[in-house]
């Protein structure tokens, strides 16, 4: 099954390895915070200010470093794959839009690069767009993840808006200026929602597991370490703005803490590895959101330590998982056992992999541990977050021991096949690596300090950094964690029997905040037809009357609210218009009385002729000519349409007159009426007309100003036009001489 | 068919070389004075529908100045090498040029607008003019099938005596 071979683009983890060296080398320099400026629309005076400091340079190092393990590990995970290509195009595209997220100044950059993110998210859980579940899965990540962040978008134009700037380094400076701000709550409201759907939060959270159709690289890198961070992350960046506010602090603690709770609960319901890992992913994402909620010093500290524990644990979890997947062609749990002797150095790597994740002493993950609880004890939170803690505390180390020991040293399920053996280094090598720092960085969480330091200074300003470290003799913690570690080894043991116990709560599907989504989904077909039905029913008369009635109230909406003034009646016109006018009275009460459809196009092309001599009279010769000529042609048109109809067959009695038509008729008369009129009034900027009246001559030779703006000032859109009406036709004809062929055979079957 | 003849010689006889003469005067006095390409197009729009219902599409069709699809084609080509001089003279593209031809007392005034305005107006008639063919033409041949058809019942007569049943 495994490939022993390696990509070449595997090469490419130069670029992630390289920009990651550069920030690294950037932060030990201390040129933090940094703030660069790049031109991007210079006419429209748009720049692109990237800010760089601590929390952003945390991310970036997380985005690079990790990125550096996945593209050596995409390199041996897809050295069979012949979309391989597409995959690093992907991840490329992925890291640079990560990047430009987490740097962005500007709230509408981070806003497209957030999007960026959700798309290429979208590309790669359709990696294998052959099968349909894939493509069910990217499309349920699109629409969640692409729809939170519409609602993001308006909170952070709300945002700017009420803060009066987009950077966000102006906002947190001037946030005790506007926090007071009545749209303030409304523009959080829209950013918890983005912010929700992007790190999985309930109710949200169900795109995850679904997304992990993707390719393995792109799971431990999207969908674990990075993408679904970008949430916590926002969260992270406004803190210093909104930490102290009740609302955030609430909702935070609520949603983050029960996230962190269903979350790993759901875990047991599941007997896919990737799937088991997402949960998870899902409840870690919960339990950093439940901190930034957190007021105080210590809960900065944790966030910061736990983002960094999560992605050098999960990481690698999920590479054994590919690795897995790679070697037997499965990732249920109940077809996996003994796999330790035969892929040893993937064995080796789930099993540090897993201690950090279940925060056993001497790994990265104890420490982060060891924070949160006691940045839990130190805020004042709700006494069912710190019951909750054990909860989840034991079943991740359930967790790590499915991932770590039932599939590699169980004996009991099915023996793994003949040809299972360990892939190429380019698949063993980075989880080792990446889990084995998360171990080695445990005894050492100094080295951290710096780092952790700044970052959790940048999200809590003026905070007194306690420094990390690592001591057995600390208690509690490690009460904490024998508790813990007894509890995991029970729900560990009974995985099975709690399995099968949780899979038989049916109405967890039933009324889950999936099956909302599927219901909304199914809506749409469905409100679609009946639209449809209603507004979309073919019949002619129908639509003139939803169109006529539309503009009918709007014009009389709007004449109600602005009331504009009446012009005052003037002198008595030309004999010719009032000649005109009557002849115009007397077409409209002539159309209401004849029912024979040629007649009625006869008197209403009266009604044109009537109009054409109005405007003769009152100055528009221009108008008039070309009225006169319309005219003709179109009666004549109309004419030869009116007779093919007729021949096509009966076409029923001409319809009744009825009150309803009448008040509409009345309706759109008054509406043409009153919209005159009130123009008549209104006051009319004549700096155009007055320009074109005084350069006519001088500047194009001609005293037709109508003309000379068509055929000289603007005649590039006049040549626009033209193109245009030549288009039509021939865009025309084949439909017409179509319907003459089958004329001509109706015509003929006759 | 008496008075569709009739109507035809006044049609296709008088009015049809006015109303083209009419439009082509229209598009002359167009820069100084009410009129122009868009205006005497739809003239000449107006005498080919006319035409064509007094005399059949095919011959109103002949009497185009050209096939109305390439009458179109050509306008849009005139208006776009109006332009192309004043790229010569290194003025942005459409920028109208003006020569005075001196003819013996006066001068006559030509200029490249007045090219522009004769491709505006053969689009105009020949893409317009050849819809409305094409719609009216539509009709037409519907008739002669029918009519051959039926034993020589003219539409009129078929319509009538729809109409009574």
């Amino acid at each position: 099954m495994s490939a022993a071979t390696v990509s070449r683009l595997g090469w490419l983890a130069l670029v992630p390895a390289s920009l990651c060296a550069g920030a690294g080398a950037l932060f030990a320099a201390g040129r933090l915070p940094l703030l660069i400026t790049l031109p991007w629309v210079p006419a429209a005076g748009a720049e692109l200010t990237l800010h760089v400091d601590a929390l952003a340079l945390l991310f970036v190092l997380l985005i690079t470093g990790i990125g550096t393990f996945v593209f050596v590990y995409a390199a041996g995970y897809s050295a069979d794959d012949p979309g391989r290509r597409r995959l690093f195009a992907l991840l490329l595209v992925f890291m640079v839009a990560m990047i430009g997220c987490v740097t962005a100044d500007n709230l509408l950059a981070l806003f497209a690069f957030w999007e960026l993110t959700s798309v290429v998210s979208f590309l790669l859980v359709g990696h294998h767009f052959d099968t349909e579940s894939a493509r069910k899965s990217a499309q349920q990540a699109l629409l969640v993840t692409g729809g939170g962040g519409l609602a993001l978008l308006a909170g952070l134009v709300l945002l700017a808006e009420t803060g009066g700037s987009y950077s966000l380094v102006a906002l947190l400076q001037s946030a005790p200026g506007w926090i007071d701000d009545p749209r303030v709550t409304p523009a959080l409201a829209c950013i918890f929602i983005g912010t929700f759907t992007k790190s999985a939060q309930f109710p949200f959270m169900f795109w995850l597991p679904n997304a992990m159709s993707a390719p393995t690289p792109a799971s431990a890198y999207l969908h674990s370490a990075t993408m679904v961070k970008l949430g916590v992350y926002l969260l992270c960046r406004l803190h210093p703005a909104f930490g102290s506010l009740l609302l955030w602090q609430e909702v935070l603690i609520v949603v983050g803490g029960f996230t962190s709770v269903v979350g790993m609960l759901l875990t047991l319901r599941e007997r896919d590895l990737k799937r088991i890992l997402a949960w998870s992913t899902a409840s870690a994402l919960g339990t950093i959101t439940l901190l930034i909620g957190i007021p105080g010093d210590g809960a900065a500290t944790a966030t910061a330590a736990l983002l960094l524990a999560h992605a050098m644990y999960k990481a690698p979890l999920f590479f054994v998982a590919g690795n897995i997947d790679h070697a037997t062609g499965t990732r249920r749990i109940d077809d996996l056992s003994a796999l330790a002797p035969l892929m040893p150095f993937t064995a080796v790597a789930a099993l540090l992999a897993a201690v950090s994740m279940a925060g056993m002493p001497l790994s990265f993950g104890f420490i982060a541990k060891d924070l949160v609880s006691l940045a839990k004890a130190e805020g004042s939170v709700y006494p069912w977050v710190g019951y909750s803690s054990l909860v989840v505390s034991a079943i991740s180390v359930a967790v790590a021991g499915v991932a770590a020991i039932r599939v590699f040293w169980h004996r009991g399920g099915l023996a793994p096949g003949p040809d299972v053996r360990e892939g190429s280094v380019a698949l063993w090598l980075p989880p080792l690596l990446l889990a084995g720092l998360g171990v080695v960085l445990g005894p050492l969480p100094h080295l951290l300090d710096p780092l952790i330091g700044a970052a959790a200074e940048a999200m809590r300003p003026r905070l007194e950094y306690a420094g990390l470290r690592f001591s057995l003799e600390d208690g509690a913690a490690l009460g904490a964690v024998s508790a813990a570690a007894l509890a995991g080894v029970v729900v560990f043991l009974n995985w099975d029997r709690l399995h099968r116990l949780l899979e038989r709560v049916s109405w967890l599907d039933r009324f889950s905040p999936l099956s909302g989504y599927q219901a909304l989904l199914r809506g749409i077909p469905a409100t679609a037809a009946v639209s449809t039905r209603l507004f979309q029913h073919g019949g002619l008369s129908g639509y003139t009357a939803i169109l006529i009635g539309a503009v009918v109230s709007a014009v009389g909406l709007a004449w109600t609210v602005a009331r504009p003034p009446l012009p005052a009646p003037g002198a008595w016109p030309d004999l010719a218009v009032i000649g005109a006018s009557a002849l115009l009275v007397m077409v409209a009460i002539s159309v209401c009385v004849v029912r024979d459809s040629f007649l009625l196009l006869l008197v209403s092309g009266f009604a044109g002729l009537g109009s054409a001599i109005v405007f003769l009279f009152l100055g528009a010769p221009d108008l008039a000519f070309t009225q006169f000529a319309v005219e003709v042609a179109f009666v004549a048109v109309t004419a030869a349409i009116l007779l093919r109809l007729r021949r096509a067959g009966p076409t029923g009695p001409a319809p009744r007159p009825s009150a309803l038509r009448a008040l509409l008729a009345l309706g759109s008369g008054a509406a043409v009426a009153a919209v005159l009129l009130a123009a008549v009034e209104g006051p009319a900027n004549r700096l155009l007309s007055g320009f074109f009246s005084a350069q006519s001559v001088p500047q194009a030779q001609g005293r037709n100003v109508v003309n000379v703006i068509i055929v000289d000032f603007r005649a590039l859109d006049t040549l626009g036009e033209i193109a245009v009406v030549g288009a039509s036709l021939l865009a025309a004809l084949p439909l017409l001489r179509l319907a003459a062929g089958l004329a001509r055979r109706d015509g003929g079957r006759r | 068919m008496t008075p569709r003849s009739g109507m035809l010689d006044v049609v296709g006889r008088v009015l049809y070389p006015a109303m083209l003469l009419g439009s082509v005067w229209i598009l002359l006095r167009g820069h100084n004075a009410p009129g122009g390409g868009f205006i005497g197009g739809m003239v000449a729009v107006a005498a080919t529908a006319a035409l064509a219902v007094a005399d059949g599409t095919a011959s109103a069709r002949r009497r185009m100045l050209l096939e109305p699809l390439r009458l179109a084609a050509a306008g849009v080509l005139l208006a776009i090498l109006s332009g192309l001089p004043a790229l010569l003279a290194g003025k942005p593209f459409l920028t109208h040029l003006w020569f005075d031809v001196p003819l013996g007392a006066g001068s006559l005034a030509l200029s490249t607008v007045y090219v522009f305005d004769l491709g505006v107006w053969a689009t105009v008639w020949g893409a317009l003019g050849g819809l409305c063919l094409q719609v009216i033409g539509l009709d037409e041949r519907t008739e002669v099938a029918v009519s051959g058809a039926n034993g020589g019942v003219t539409p009129v007569e078929r319509e009538r005596r729809e109409t009574r049943a």
